[in-house]
Parts: C-alpha cells; sequence; structure tokens
C-alpha cells in the first residue's frame, strides 16, 4: 500500500501509541484480573464495576474525566507537574493513557477468563512439590493463562487502534503528537474529496488488526500447546 | 494469594515510574516548531493553506489542532499550554474569556460565514429563500439534510433562519439531522438528500453539491469565527501568526475558501 | 525390608466436609499404611489435610516425628514445606511442561541436599525414559501414572502420599504398579500413606491397613 510520508507518520505514531498503552498497562491488567479472578474481599464488585466503566461509557466522558484529572490545576496533573515536571496534556503520553484505559476493561475480562480456567488443583499439585505461592505463580498460573493474556493484548491493542473520543476530548488532534490513525481518518472526512485517503488510512487500520491477530493466534498455539487458541 | 498480587502491583508501580519520565518529554516548543494552534474542524482547509503560507514566508509552520470547538474550549479551560484559539461560535470564545485565558486584546473578528442551500451539482434548481418560500415543493418529498439543531451550530443557524422565514413548521418533518454539517454536506453529495443547508464554505469545498440559494444575512444570527492569543501561549511567533492571519493577506486566503472577511 | 519400624504417621484431626464434621485416627508403622473404606468417608480429605491442602478443624498431624499440623500449638506448616510426595488420583501432571520438566519440577524446588535421586535413575526404575521429551497429553494412562510418581520421588519427599494409584489401570497394568509401589518402599525407604478400594491387592501391599 502507498501512503504518503505524512500517513507513514501517523501509522508509526499509532503503533508507538498503542504499543506502549499496552505494554504500560498489562501488569496493571493482569493485577485486576487476578484481583477478580481470585480474590475474596470486600469491594469487588465495586472494583468489578469500575474496571468496566470505560467499556460503558462514552468516550468522551472519559476524556473530559482525564482532562479534568490530568490538567495542570488537576489532581494529578498537579501532581505530576510538582514532581516530575511533566504533563500528559497534548503529549502523545496522554493519547496512550486514553488509549491504554479505554482497552483496560477487555485486556482484563479477557485475561481474568484464562485465570478462570486454570485448574487450581495443578496449582495444588505445585505447592507440594515444593513450590511456594510465588514459584507456583510465575511456573504453573503464568504460563498456563499466557495465551489468555497474549489475547488481552492483543484485543487491547486492537481497541486502542481503534480509540478516537477519548483521545480527541483529552490531548486535542495536533499531528505528529497526537494524531493516531481515527483522528487522521476523522480530520481527512472533514475534508470534501479526501476519500482516497480515507479509504487508505481505513485500509491500514484494518490490516494492522489483523495482523496482529494473526500473530497472536500463532503465538498462543507455539506457547500453548494443543487446544490453546486465543480467539 | 494476596501477596501475589500485592508484589503485581509493585511491579505495576515500577513499569509505570519506568515509563513516566522516558516517555513524557515536557518539552516547551521544540526547535523549529511553530505555534501550537486550537481551530475549529470546518477551518481545517483554509487554516491549513494559512499555515502553509506563513511556512512560505521563512517561519516554523504552526502547529494545527483541528476538533470540535467545544472539545478544544474544555483543553483550553484545562490549562493545556497552547497559544491559539480559533472558534467556529462566539459562544465557546466568551466561555474561554471568562476564564480568564484570552490574552487581554487579543481577541477579533477573524472571518463571517454565510448560510446556504445546496443540492447535488447537476440540479438546475434554483431558491430564494424569503418568507414563505417554496422549500416543501422543491424537496418534493425528499429529505432535507443539516446539522443536529439540538447540537451542531450550522444546525442551530438553519432552524432559526427556517423558522423566521417560516417554513420550519413545513419541513421540520423532512430534515435528516447530521451529527456534523460536512456529513448533511456528503448526503447531499451523494444524493441521498435533494436539498441541504450548510455553510457557504462547505458548498464550496464540496465539488459534488452546487448552491441552489443564499439565506439572508438578516435571517439567522451573524456566523462568526472569533480568534485570540490564549495566556497560556510562550511561543515568540504567536502573536505575529494572529496579526497575519488578521491580515490583508490572510484574509484573502480565507475568501479563497468562501468565508467573508473585510 | 528396610523401612525405619519408628511410627511414621500420627494423625489425629478432625476433618470437615460441607456439613458434616468427621474425626480421623492414622496411627501407621513404618512401610505402606492402608486407608480403606467405602468412598465418601473422607479418605482423600486425609490425604489432603497431610499434605497441607485441608485444614482440619483440629487435632495434630505428624510424620516421621515432624510435627506438619497441630492446632493446640498453631502449627500447620505450608503445603511446600511439609515435603510430601503426593500422587494424586487425578495425576495432575502439567499440561504446559514436557515429562522430562514435570519430573523435575518438584527437584527444581527442592534444596540441594534433598536432591537424592537424579533423572536418570528415576526414569530408569519406572520405565519412563523414552518418554522424557513428550507432552502429559500424548501417555497413556499408565505411562502417565508412572510419570506422577515420578515426579512425586524425584521432589525429594520425607514420605509419599498415594491416592487410589491402581484404579486407573488395568489387571496388567495394576500388577506392575503394586511391585513398583513395593519396590519402591524398600529401595527409598519411604513411608507411604496409600488410598485405595481394592481390598485384596491393598492386603497384599500393605504393612497396616487402617478402616475408615
Amino acid at each position: 500500500m502507498l501512503l504518503s510520508a505524512q500517513e507513514w507518520g501517523v501509522v508509526a505514531l499509532s503503533a508507538k501509541v498503542s504499543g506502549v498503552a499496552i505494554l504500560g498497562v498489562l501488569p496493571l491488567a493482569f493485577a485486576l484480573a487476578f484481583a477478580l479472578a481470585r480474590g475474596r474481599f470486600r469491594g469487588r464488585v465495586l472494583l468489578d464495576a469500575l474496571v468496566h466503566l470505560p467499556l460503558v461509557l462514552p468516550p468522551v466522558v472519559i476524556g473530559w474525566m482525564l482532562l479534568v484529572a490530568f490538567a495542570p490545576a488537576g489532581p494529578i496533573g498537579a501532581w505530576l507537574w510538582r514532581l516530575f515536571g511533566v504533563t500528559l496534556l497534548f503529549r502523545w503520553t496522554g493519547a496512550a493513557l486514553a488509549a491504554a484505559i479505554m482497552a483496560l476493561p477487555l485486556m482484563v475480562r479477557a485475561i481474568r477468563l484464562s485465570l478462570e480456567a486454570v485448574d487450581p488443583r495443578l496449582e495444588q499439585a505445585a505447592r507440594t512439590l515444593g513450590a511456594g505461592p510465588w514459584a507456583t505463580f510465575w511456573r504453573v498460573t503464568l504460563p498456563l493463562c499466557a495465551p489468555g493474556i497474549v489475547a488481552g493484548a492483543v484485543l487491547g491493542f486492537a481497541r486502542s487502534l481503534g480509540e478516537f473520543g477519548a483521545t480527541i476530548t483529552f490531548v486535542s488532534n495536533i499531528p505528529g503528537e497526537t494524531q493516531t490513525l481515527p483522528l487522521a481518518i476523522y480530520a481527512a472526512l472533514q475534508v470534501p474529496g479526501s476519500d482516497a485517503t480515507v479509504l487508505r488510512l481505513a485500509g491500514v487500520a484494518v490490516l494492522l488488526s489483523v495482523l496482529a491477530l494473526v500473530a497472536s493466534e500463532l503465538l498462543a498455539r507455539r506457547q500453548g500447546g494443543k487446544g490453546a487458541h486465543v480467539l | 494469594m494476596g501477596r501475589v498480587v500485592l508484589r503485581l502491583l509493585a511491579l505495576c508501580c515500577l513499569v509505570a515510574a519506568a515509563l513516566l519520565p522516558a516517555t513524557a518529554p515536557a518539552a516547551e516548543n521544540p526547535a523549529g516548531r511553530g505555534p501550537l494552534v486550537l481551530a475549529a474542524a470546518s477551518l481545517q482547509e483554509s487554516m491549513n493553506a494559512a499555515a502553509d503560507r506563513w511556512a512560505a514566508l521563512g517561519h516554523p509552520r504552526p502547529v494545527l489542532s483541528f476538533a470540535a470547538s467545544s472539545a478544544l474550549a474544555r483543553q483550553i479551560e484545562a490549562h493545556a499550554p497552547a497559544d491559539l484559539f480559533v472558534s467556529a461560535d462566539e459562544d465557546w470564545m466568551d466561555d474561554v474569556a471568562r476564564a480568564g485565558l484570552v490574552a487581554p486584546r487579543t481577541r477579533a473578528r477573524l472571518v463571517t460565514n454565510a448560510l446556504v442551500i445546496v443540492a447535488p451539482a447537476g440540479s438546475t434548481l434554483r431558491l430564494y429563500p424569503a418568507p414563505g418560500f417554496a422549500l416543501m415543493q422543491a424537496l418534493a418529498g425528499g429529505k432535507l439534510a443539516m446539522g443536529d439543531p439540538a447540537a451542531v451550530p450550522a444546525g442551530r443557524y438553519g432552524k432559526a433562519a427556517l423558522e423566521r422565514l417560516g417554513v420550519w413548521n413545513q419541513v421540520q418533518g423532512q430534515v435528516a439531522r447530521a451529527e456534523n454539517v460536512r456529513a448533511a454536506l456528503a448526503l447531499v453529495a451523494h444524493g441521498a438528500a435533494p436539498l441541504g443547508v450548510v455553510y457557504a464554505t462547505d458548498a464550496r469545498a464540496e465539488p459534488g453539491v452546487k448552491v441552489v440559494g443564499v439565506f439572508p444575512a438578516g435571517s439567522h444570527a451573524p456566523i462568526t469565527y472569533p480568534v485570540a492569543r490564549l495566556t497560556s501561549s510562550t511561543h515568540p511567533d504567536a502573536e505575529k501568526f494572529r496579526r497575519f492571519l488578521l491580515s490583508a493577506e490572510g484574509k484573502a486566503i480565507f475568501r479563497r475558501f468562501g468565508f467573508v472577511a473585510h | 525390608m528396610s523401612f525405619d519400624p519408628a511410627p511414621s504417621f500420627d494423625i489425629d484431626v478432625v476433618l470437615a466436609r460441607g456439613q458434616l464434621e468427621f474425626p480421623v485416627r492414622v496411627a501407621g508403622g513404618g512401610g505402606i499404611t492402608a486407608l480403606v473404606g467405602p468412598s465418601g468417608q473422607g479418605k482423600t480429605s486425609t490425604l489432603d489435610a497431610v499434605a497441607g491442602l485441608l485444614r482440619p478443624l483440629s487435632g495434630h498431624i505428624a510424620v516421621g516425628g515432624t510435627v506438619l499440623f497441630d492446632a493446640a500449638r498453631g502449627i500447620d506448616l505450608p503445603p511446600e514445606r511439609r515435603a510430601a510426595g503426593y500422587v494424586f488420583q487425578d495425576l495432575r501432571l502439567f499440561p504446559h511442561l514436557s515429562v522430562a520438566d514435570n519430573l523435575l519440577f518438584g527437584w527444581r524446588q527442592a534444596a540441594p541436599e534433598r536432591r537424592t535421586l537424579a533423572l536418570d535413575e528415576v526414569a530408569g526404575f519406572l520405565d519412563i525414559a523414552p518418554l522424557l521429551a513428550r507432552r502429559p497429553h500424548t501417555l497413556s494412562g499408565g505411562e502417565a501414572q508412572r510419570v506422577a510418581i515420578g515426579r512425586a520421588l524425584l521432589s525429594g519427599p520425607r514420605f509419599l502420599l498415594m491416592d487410589e494409584p491402581l484404579t486407573a489401570l488395568d489387571p496388567a497394568r495394576r500388577e506392575g504398579v503394586i511391585a513398583l509401589i513395593a519396590r519402591i518402599r524398600d529401595a527409598f525407604a519411604l513411608p507411604v500413606l496409600l488410598v485405595s478400594h481394592q481390598q485384596d491387592e491393598v492386603a497384599r501391599l500393605a504393612d497396616a491397613v487402617v478402616e475408615i
């Protein structure tokens, strides 16, 4: 597919934003999935609902909440500025944060399902063989739910590639900084006669998602042996 | 297993701490970058042309961010660091000004726009919007495409004008409410609606439509695009670019795209 | 027979299963102690309690003089510190690991001084050396059974717990495993707590029989 240098820039930025978003949020997604799958604590239902908020709220509302929270005068933004001298507003890191939050519920769901599918009797067996809780986690639980983790990461990656509402509301639409694929498509849609650009960018979005899904399927097959499928 | 969760959360914090400084450089206007201009999405072609011309004059090209005026205004009110704001209506500029974020004496009317009726390019129709004009007959049972009057400014202006001319009650059952004015334009260009109410600039940009009628200026409130420099502006070129936009050369660029600028 | 004649299993606990509470008392000699009785009477629960997977309501569990659990004294060793070689009825081989990695799972966790057996030794003893590179799901029932026994032996256990090690096997294999268990007892001098409902076979194997 022939893209202009500018369009390649958009694609590269999208890949960077989504990649950093998913890698950054993966440990959190796993911890949340673990707590929801295994934890027996008060407030579990509440935590479950909170995690799913980005799935049910309009993305612009999430974007607006991020804007308020991360504004230089906002509760988190002021703190980040004072301690680290950084701001996420109008930065690609802000786009990555928005993408990560929108992808979180999908990732937690996929990982949680795979954790719940891990047979606790295998973990008991590991314990009787001398593995403590942490070793059991690393050597039994984690490898057994690896396909689910990969599936969650890929779903999240695909979701964050398509993230629009929260991003444009939070970090605006700045070419080269926050203008990811969907924002570039939106911008092109505002200009009559740019159907060719829209089609090319949309084609790239489709291609990236399909590639990610295929890659994850292959990966899961190799890791999980027989019967391990992402989709 | 609670210990596992705790350790995972600790791992999260470590990852976040590692990412934070590495990925969030708070660089102020990196060398070679022009001022950051937040502009209404409907100004995309004209502002890009103005930025190109400014760059051709030997200045760093301004960085343009196009979104709905409402979204941009909220970003400014969150103290996002930007240089200029060009709004598609006065209300959002008022909102920003009330928050004390407009630099004193920098707000000005950049351009105005006209409201027109468009039909697909091959149409031979001719309409003269006046009290009681024959819009209903011209639709011939088809839809009238316009921005949603409840949410989209162009739709709001269009509804006001049609009410003033006394035809809103006849046609309101046939209005196709689009999510934005460019979507309404596309409905006409692709033949999904025989007529649409859009801005003169939209009609100019879309070769698939032609203007078959112009609303008299008195039939709706003035459609104005104010520009202002923001108090958060730090770029040395910000004020110069604002003045360029308002100069004769700048306004000529906007006229090329169908705006009215004096 | 070269086993330690000192009392091996000293179990006196009350177990809970659902709404039911039932006492279990085992005072085994050395060698193989068989738990017999109709199903549903808590034979597997007893093994789980000894392994540390099920917490008794009260009482105490000691093996070979080492206290594993004592409600009165607040002692409750976690499973990984009990050194139980537990051969589960459902085997519980790790599906994501090769046979060799399954066998070495406990061996790798064990302190060096408890790694008294080597992989080759155990694989030869159990006749599973040709299987080492395979995955558990490709094994027959008898092969999987021997891998599970090997995994328990290699973990450096102080005693073995075997839950119905014969049921899943055809009669020919059964004879082989009975001989194997007898050889393990004699070769490794490990006390064995064995659950079975096959009375005749138990009678041939066990040094002591406890009815639950």
